[in-house]
């Protein structure tokens, strides 16, 4: 398996202490997960199943215990390299109310990766900035604020237009819609389509909503307990999944186009 | 379900009243106006004063508080109001300078504490535990039998009990905001580490740093007096509120008002510090639950 | 349904003070609810959807303000309740399961002492009568083991496990309505799935009324027998599950339907979002509350008065102008 981001047989543990004795977790065993370019990939899991553990291992927030990072073939491994693979690979984090400087103003939070980066002249950067948040569907204005006087579905727009910035060509989005509103959540979704058939952009989809996934990704892994337990094309694991714990996800999912069987047949 | 306060995102924000947009409340505005008198009586205390702080009058020693006298004189006949005016413009502006200074030291090791590299923040670390397991007046002692005292000294000393205390502050604050998802994207965007501190998180700590500032100032006024009572602040002939009280020590059960007013006055100065100190910390509260409502 | 009303809202609403009048936040919503029925309120955030709910326990913030025609409750009325009647009727007679059993259960507590506790609260037994009653509410909620296991402590229970516990300590009182707020929001789509079906099956076991607020309609699709779908504090269509779901009148609910992948979405047949933002409490004046962003709006009709109720089919209403004027094809 290759691609143009690639994690290969990453183990992460955490250690965890109960009774008085520290034995070690894997947080991620021996998972491999790549993605090419123009494709939307879901990961999808349950939490704690790891799949934000594996992403921010992608993006060098968190660090492997023994595995590979491999970007554009080569091993991602010193401190330039993270640095290089950052300029084209971005993350998108869970939590619109965390992931924002609460006493940055919007525009100087969007306008400065081009300041660290050099990119554009001075001048022309408020444009840029303005540009951006057109682009995610919100008014220039909204430059001007702070995160606090945003909804939480505007401040998840800023979020993705800040991870835009840079023009990435990968981006990772860790649960970026599962804390929004079903009509905003839709806004968001249509978008990252948009920029993906626009700007031939590849994303990690992470959802423990099988319905978006479904959706979204044109193909989809399935983590459980650490641990990949089904891949492959989104019809084929939606319509015919193999492994028991897909089937079982997607019993529970909960689904208004489907008659619900009677309680007394699910049992307790 | 939360009330959303804030303004439709497309218009900018009408304005109200600035009293309302600054947030004020009962003893954050009492204290104001009660330091703003007492800074105002020591800066205009050229005007006010009814006598100059050193002029001897042998003639009125010991007097009791009278029209003459409004505070009474002391062993010499010094007019004690006057030289409580005087003392009041040493006395804040020394407690200033140890409060910034103290404050200045203290947020640097703080910042450092959590955002230098790795071997920098367990030095920091115990050297804030060590300096607040160190008393101050022990550590005065030590420092004034080496140097002579003097004013520069005092101040020293006040950087060097208190930095310590800010520094946790603001350690603790910038440690938890480190571990905050938006630093991490800040990360991943390429900002470097110091650009981080300075611009991302230093802003979050300002609030609580205000909060300090009050809290430390009414420390220092304490620890003004406190020192130049024992004879190691601020040295006579100059008044402080310390060393009037000092001058008054012999006195203290014939003549009341020696140490009494001069003691007033630093108790007024530390209320309205402390006051201060509770007033912003209400407003900082008041403001970051609003935050959270949204 | 020819079973008898317990519960009956009319004409309820709730406003909290503002720096320019007030805000309201529930207006004018009625619904009724019988012995034995579920009843989903589905909205968004900012719907009011919370708000009425917490009308019902009166545990509105102090500075709420609630009015409207009647609450009545088994014959009496809510509104006029003072702190002694609340006593008796919460957890007594109408229990309340929240979103975070974490915030809803004492950390400091055995899961056995804190129902022990509010079993002994409502009424007087002994502390064996209590004890018994305590490890048969655990088993009804599906609480493995609760002989052992409910000397834990909150912290050391999962978040289904918790929420199993919130479910028991509702019941231990022998409530007659239930109201769960989002109660399976923030759990694992598995465990939401046991949840969901754990109260249905009680609420069929024991005859319970049940009250279940969600922003999700697959939830609704599988949980109630009613849906009442609110919008910016506006009840905006009511009917049988089925019947909303399937014959959606409203454009609002329609457009919700339209913006909810399903998993036989694909984007063969795209979502369509409904445009804009909710309106802020205090800006919707007198129209349509969703006229902002309606497709289909009536023009000069929306912007100046509210839909009146417009009967769709038995038991299915919806207040929609369109609606009213050209029927079906119209919100379409």
């Amino acid at each position: 398996m290759t691609g143009v981001l690639e994690a290969r047989d990453i183990v992460k543990t955490f250690a965890v202490t109960r009774d008085g004795k520290t034995s070690r977790v894997a947080a991620v065993n021996h998972v491999s997960l790549a993605v090419e370019p123009g494709e939307i990939v879901g990961l999808v899991g349950e939490s704690g199943c790891g799949k934000t553990t594996i992403s921010r291992i992608m993006i060098g927030i968190e660090s492997a215990d023994s595995g590979t990072v491999l970007y554009r073939g080569q091993p991602v491994v010193s401190r330039a390299d993270w640095r290089a693979l950052r300029r084209e690979v971005q993350y998108v984090f869970q939590d619109p109310f965390t992931a924002l400087c609460p006493t940055m103003r919007i525009g100087a939070a969007l306008a400065e990766p081009l300041i660290i980066h050099r990119i554009g002249a001075p001048s022309e950067r408020a444009d840029r900035v303005a540009k951006m948040l057109e682009m995610v569907g919100l008014h220039p204005d909204v430059a001007r604020r702070l995160p606090n006087q945003l909804s939480g579905g505007q401040r998840q727009r800023v979020n993705l237009a800040r991870a835009l910035m840079l023009e990435p060509r990968i981006l990772i989005c860790d649960e970026i819609v599962s804390g929004l509103d079903v009509s905003i959540q839709a806004q968001v979704l249509q978008l990252l389509i948009d920029l993906q058939e626009k700007l031939g952009l590849s994303l990690i989809f992470i959802s423990h909503d099988l319905r978006v996934v479904r959706y979204l990704a044109s193909r989809v892994l399935v983590m459980y307990g650490g641990e990949i337990v089904e891949q492959g094309a989104s019809e084929a694991v939606f319509d015919d999944p193999q492994h028991a714990y897909t089937r079982t996800l997607l019993a529970a999912i909960p689904d208004h186009s489907r008659v619900p069987a009677p309680a007394h047949n699910l049992g307790a | 379900m939360s009330i959303s306060v804030a303004t439709h995102p497309d218009r900018p924000r009408s304005g109200p009243p600035l009293w309302r947009r600054l947030h004020l409340n009962p003893p954050l505005v009492a204290g104001a106006v009660l330091l703003t008198v007492l800074l105002l009586s020591a800066i205009a205390a050229p005007l006010l004063a009814t006598a100059g702080p050193m002029d001897i009058d042998l003639r009125a020693v010991r007097q009791a508080p009278s029209a003459a006298h409004w505070f009474g004189t002391d062993a010499v006949g010094r007019d004690l109001f006057s030289r409580v005016l005087y003392g009041g413009q040493v006395s804040l502006l020394v407690a200033g300078l140890g409060m910034m200074g103290s404050l200045s030291f203290g947020t640097l090791m703080g910042m450092l504490g959590a955002f230098g590299a790795n071997w920098v923040r367990p030095i920091i670390d115990r050297a804030i535990d060590i300096q607040l397991a160190f008393p101050y007046v022990l550590l005065a002692i030590a420092i004034t039998s080496a140097v002579k005292p003097s004013t520069p000294v005092l101040v020293l000393l006040m950087v060097l009990a208190a930095w310590a205390g800010a520094a946790r502050v603001v350690r603790a604050i910038a440690l938890q905001e480190r571990g905050k998802d938006y630093v991490k994207a800040a990360d991943v965007l390429g900002v470097s580490r110091l650009r981080i501190a300075l611009l991302h998180v230093f802003p979050t700590v300002l609030p609580s740093l205000m909060v300090l500032a009050a809290m430390q100032m009414a420390a220092m006024i304490v620890f003004e007096a406190t020192l130049s009572f024992l004879g190691m602040g601020v040295q006579p002939p100059t008044p402080s509120w310390g060393g009037i009280m000092l001058d008054g020590k012999n006195y203290i059960t014939s003549s009341w008002w020696l140490t009494a007013l001069p003691g007033l006055a630093i108790v007024l100065t530390s209320l309205s510090l402390v006051l201060i100190g509770d007033g912003l910390q209400a407003r900082t509260d008041a403001l970051r639950s609003r935050e959270g409502d949204q | 349904m020819a079973r008898q009303n317990v519960l009956s809202v009319e004409n309820v609403s709730v406003s909290f003070p503002g720096n320019s009048g007030d805000l309201i936040v529930v207006d004018d919503v009625s619904f009724t609810l019988a012995a034995g029925e579920s009843l989903v309120i589905a909205g968004e955030s900012g719907s009011g959807k919370s708000m009425i709910c917490q009308s019902l326990l009166g545990i509105l913030p102090p500075q709420a303000k609630v009015s409207g025609t009647r609450i009545d409750w088994l014959g009496r009325d809510l509104l006029q309740a003072g702190d002694k009647d609340w006593r008796t009727i919460r957890g007594a007679e109408i229990a309340m399961i929240f979103q975070d059993p974490t915030a809803a259960l004492n950390p400091l507590i055995t899961v056995e002492h804190q129902i022990g506790d509010a079993i002994r609260d409502h009424r007087k037994c002994s502390r064996a009568e209590a004890r018994a009653r305590t490890i048969e509410v655990l088993g009804m909620a599906g609480f493995p083991e609760p002989e052992h296991r409910m000397k834990s402590y909150p912290s050391e229970l999962s978040g289904g496990l918790r929420q199993r516990v919130a479910i028991a300590l509702a019941l231990s009182c022998g409530p007659k309505l239930i109201i769960a707020d989002e109660a399976t929001t923030n759990l694992d789509v598995s465990i939401q799935a046991q949840i969901v079906t754990l109260l249905k099956k009680l609420q069929q076991d024991l005859g319970l009324a049940l009250i279940f607020v969600t922003h999700d309609l697959g939830l609704a699709a599988q949980v109630g027998d009613n849906l009442l779908v609110m919008y910016a504090g506006h009840a905006v269509e009511q009917g049988g599950v089925r019947q909303v779901l399937d014959d959606p009148c409203h454009p609002y609910t329609r457009g919700l339907l339209r913006s909810a992948p399903t998993l036989q979405s694909s984007r063969a047949n795209p979502l369509r979002p409904i445009p804009g933002q909710a309106p802020k409490p205090g800006s919707i004046g007198k129209g349509s509350p969703f006229r902002s962003r309606c497709p289909v709006v009536v023009d000069g009709v929306c912007e100046v008065m509210r839909a009146p109720w417009t009967n769709v089919a038995p038991g299915h209403d919806v207040a929609c102008h369109r609606f009213a004027r050209d029927g079906r094809e119209g919100v379409q």
